[in-house]
């Protein structure tokens, strides 16, 4: 999974093997059968069909049992457009261009409600099936003549009959329908160039924000990507490819019927992919002809247990070949042949690496300019409040943050300080009052947009990309940002300088220790330059030292931004030396300085569960 | 008058056949968070069994009774060769039943071939003003509100449903408390597939009863259980009631076919609202 997200810029292997696939299929398109050429235009097709499924499943981790329909509604599209146009332009070739269309169309149309209605993933799953069986019922329902499309016949259960071939032609000249071999060379070109098109969108910085949000969508939502048009854009783009291979279909067997909406043809889209690997474009071909291969053997000698080999292939590559045939493959030649292709060795990265504590010193927020003078209001709480069912967690608390320097947020366990926290955030609406960032009222924004108006967060709980290395994982934080690959890669090195890490750029995030992540990742929320930050506990789980390095690396940055930090641990409250909110009980009860706080036999009472003095 | 009654009987019917086709995937979705994509299969094969014991000499309803109680023993060993195995796995839960549901598919048209058969219903038909009705049909508006109630009463008055429902809202606290998951997991799957078997079963005297039966249910079913949510009782009652509702009224005005696109339509404008399905906004847990 790794090897598909690595910022390496070598040749990869797969490309070569497409491009030898194509080469191949054109030398061997010409020496083919009719009949040769016939089932392997069949082959190609469907390992377009799976290879948008590998995209958006394997690469952009939604699980949608709706490519046999966009396939389904390809070929239809294809089958009206050229049936009408046919006799006007002599080609079907804006026909074939047709089919991606509605196959995009119609997945930005079920995409649209699934992601923006944040639908978790069974129901996705669940959607694109039902999506998939309505249409099959819907289109098994047109039998009647009144149901056409200019003078193409929809035809019900018994599909659409007379589908013209891939012609090619001009306007008023001769229309020429391709022979078999042409259509398999036709097919397999494009197929090349989708795989190869699509291999290279997966190593640009689209590629690579769709395999971070498959990785972790929280993090990814909270660094300021619109996650949502991530995923649509994905599965509108599987919905073309699907399409297109859809509309190829139709004109390869001039027909389509209903039954490419069916529960088999779903079945089939996700035993190719699952059983040539779902991370890989190659596998994708390979699934297909595997699985065709035995199907056509299973059809000449015991026809009737066919769908049982295939359930049960399907149940065995799950249980145990999970990763598939291809990368399973991979995997072992590469064990085979360590050549080439080793991680940069430690000793490279670490020339770079600076003085542990530079942090003080280090430039952090670039374009500190763009935000204007600190000091004023950057962020205020009005009236805030937040009830769960009958149960009030904040009650209309007002606060405001002045735009440079720190503020601590203390309280015991279900004061309401982290419910204030995810208020600010946007994880939760609260129930009455306003939160306003610069000047705007950012109250019912999403994280992602608050994230990009210049609000950091950075949650209790390290949220890292886990199998993603210390740089890309920085990298996709400094992209939130600068938008742009280059300057990116500048700031990631930069960041990583600055938080002692640059020695460990290249280990996956997982391997890191804990202190290590926590500063990982509030280097990354750095990263996004924003003008408040939002830490809940960084200190967690941390040793009295590395306690220290993150409390100096906290007050570096209340330099440059307005910093609120909630947090348990009262020592490193007191080394912060910061002004404190004390929450209690969803109000907030107190603020001043530690030691003011400290005078105060209240909240002695309130942290020791002593009843507060009823009389002050 | 009799228009009336005969709308209302309509629409309660839709709503019950939505009941019986998904309460079994809701309680198996509800209380495990797994999808079962062989329920279709599932629902065919309780109409078989039912079939199969009425032509064996049986009366309906015992026969009903039987495929039931069979239904829950394949659930049984379904959960331990395969789910077991996957738990934790969502995709992979999905496609290997998907899997599932192929085989068990083919292996029905190995035992009972690809013709469709059936059962006549039992009861008889009384008449409003100018509209006859089959009892039979009235009579699965007790059948659903039946299983329901039972699903009810089998988590809120037994041993085993408050145990399963402590798993499913903390499963550490629960296997701290000691109580067996792996148990508790295998009887809420038999116990999904038996109300699965139940369902087939109700529905064998009503419709074709063939092999690939099941694919013309499960779209209705997944969709009735995505827009009911995570409470299995409360969200299946209201989902099935405004999908069925729904889809009746459509049906009847217009085409079956529009109302199947209305059924889906509505579904997914319902999600785009409240994502976690209708009890999800409720916040019940049954």
């Amino acid at each position: 999974m790794s090897a598909a997200l690595s910022l390496g810029r070598r040749v990869p292997g797969e490309v070569l093997v497409l491009a030898a696939i194509v080469l191949a299929a054109i030398l061997v398109s010409s020496l083919a059968s009719e009949f040769q050429a016939n089932e392997w235009t069949l082959w190609v097709l469907y390992g377009l069909l799976a290879l948008s499924f590998t995209f958006i499943w394997g690469h952009g981790g939604i699980f949608s049992f709706g490519q046999a329909a966009f396939f389904g509604l390809g070929g239809y599209a294809y089958s009206v457009a050229a049936i009408n146009l046919l006799p006007h332009t002599n080609e079907t070739i804006t026909a074939l261009l047709t089919g991606a269309l509605v196959g995009a169309i119609a997945a930005g149309l079920v995409g649209y409600f699934i992601f923006y209605g944040d639908v978790n993933d069974v129901a996705v799953a669940i959607i694109t099936l039902a999506f998939s069986l309505v249409l099959l019922t819907v289109m098994s329902g047109t039998a009647d003549p009144k149901y056409h499309i200019g003078t193409a016949q929809l035809g019900g259960y018994n599909g659409m009959v007379g589908v013209p071939p891939i012609t090619v032609g001009l306007p008023g000249g001769t229309p020429m329908a391709l022979s078999q071999q042409s259509t398999l060379e036709l097919f397999a070109i494009v197929a090349g160039a989708i795989a190869v098109g699509v291999h290279v969108l997966l190593r640009r910085p689209f590629g690579r924000v769709v395999a971070a949000l498959r990785v972790n969508e929280l993090r990814t939502l909270l660094l300021g990507f619109d996650v949502r048009r991530y995923k649509l854009a994905t599965f509108m783009l599987g919905g073309a490819i699907a399409g297109l291979a859809g509309a190829g279909y139709a004109a390869w067997g001039i027909f389509i019927s209903p039954a490419v909406f069916g529960l088999q043809q779903a079945a089939f889209v996700a035993i190719w992919v699952l059983l040539g690997g779902r991370t890989s474009l190659l596998g994708a071909f390979v699934g297909v002809v595997l699985v065709e291969e035995l199907t056509s053997k299973l059809g000449g000698n015991a026809g009737d247990s066919t769908p049982i080999v295939l359930g049960a292939v399907l149940i065995a590559v799950v249980l145990l070949l999970p990763a598939g045939i291809v990368p399973t493959l991979q995997r072992w030649g590469r064990r085979l042949l360590p050549g080439p292709r080793e991680r940069p060795s430690p000793a490279r990265a670490s020339e770079r690496t600076g003085p542990e504590n530079a942090q003080a010193a280090a430039p952090v927020l670039a374009s500190e300019a763009a935000w204007g003078a600190g000091g004023e209001e950057v962020l205020r709480a009005d009236e805030l409040g937040k009830r769960f069912g009958g149960v009030r967690a904040l009650d209309r608390v007002s606060v405001d943050f002045p735009g440079r320097g720190l503020s601590c947020l203390i309280g015991p366990n279900g004061a309401g300080k982290s419910t204030f926290f995810h208020l600010l955030s946007g994880r939760h609406r609260p129930s009455t009052g306003e939160v306003v960032l610069d000047g705007r009222r950012i109250t019912s924004w999403r994280p992602d947009r608050r994230a990009r108006a210049g609000l950091g967060i950075k949650l209790q709980v390290p949220s890292l990309y886990h199998e993603l290395s210390a740089s890309e994982n920085m990298w996709l934080a400094a992209y939130a940002r600068t938008r742009s690959a280059s300057r990116a890669d500048r700031r990631a090195a930069e960041m990583l300088d600055w938080l002692g890490l640059a020695e460990r750029a290249a280990d996956p995030a997982s391997v890191l220790s804990h202190g290590q992540q926590q500063w990982l990742e509030i280097g990354m929320v750095v990263a996004t330059e924003p003008k408040v930050i939002l830490l809940d506990e960084p200190t967690a789980g941390m040793s009295p030292e590395e306690t220290q390095k993150t409390a100096r690396l906290v007050t570096a940055l209340a330099e440059q931004a307005a910093v609120i930090v909630v947090e348990h641990d009262m020592d490193f409250v007191r080394e912060l030396d910061a002004p404190v909110m004390m929450f209690h009980e969803g109000s907030l009860f107190a603020h001043g300085s530690i030691s003011e706080l400290r005078e105060d036999e209240r909240i002695l009472d309130i942290y020791l569960g002593r009843p507060v003095g009823v009389e002050g | 008058m009799d228009q009336l009654v005969n709308t209302l009987l309509g629409i309660l019917t839709s709503v019950s056949i939505l009941v019986l086709i998904s309460i079994g995937l809701a309680v198996i979705f509800g209380m495990m968070k797994i999808i079962n994509f062989a329920h279709g299969t599932f629902l065919m094969l309780g109409a078989f069994f039912t079939v199969t014991a009425v032509r064996a000499g049986l009366d309906f309803w015992p026969a009903a009774v039987i495929a039931t109680l069979a239904m829950g023993v394949v659930g049984l060993i379904v959960e331990r060769l395969l789910i077991r195995h996957l738990y934790g796995r969502l995709e992979a839960t999905m496609l290997a039943t998907f899997g599932l549901a192929l085989i068990l598919e083919q292996v029905a048209v190995l035992i009972w071939g690809t013709s469709s058969t059936g059962i006549s219903a039992p009861l008889s038909n009384f008449r409003v003003g100018r509209f006859s009705f089959s009892e039979y049909e009235v009579s699965l508006i007790a059948i659903a509100a039946l299983l329901l109630l039972l699903a009810y009463l089998v988590f809120t008055r037994t041993r085993f449903g408050i145990m399963a429902r402590a798993t499913t809202q903390n499963p550490e606290m629960a296997s701290a408390l000691g109580i067996n998951a792996r148990g508790i997991n295998m009887g809420t799957f038999a116990f999904g597939a038996a109300l699965a078997g139940a369902g087939g079963a109700a529905l064998a005297p009503i419709t074709a009863v063939s092999p690939s039966m099941g694919a013309g249910y499960i779209a209705n079913a997944f969709m009735t259980v995505v827009v009911g949510g995570p409470a299995v009782v409360t969200g299946t009652s209201l989902s099935a009631g405004l999908l069925g509702s729904v889809q009746r009224l459509v049906s009847e005005k217009t085409s079956l076919v529009l109302g199947a696109l209305s059924v889906l339509v509505l579904a997914i404008v319902i999600l785009r609202l409240m994502p976690e399905g209708i009890s999800g906004r409720l916040r019940r847990t049954l």
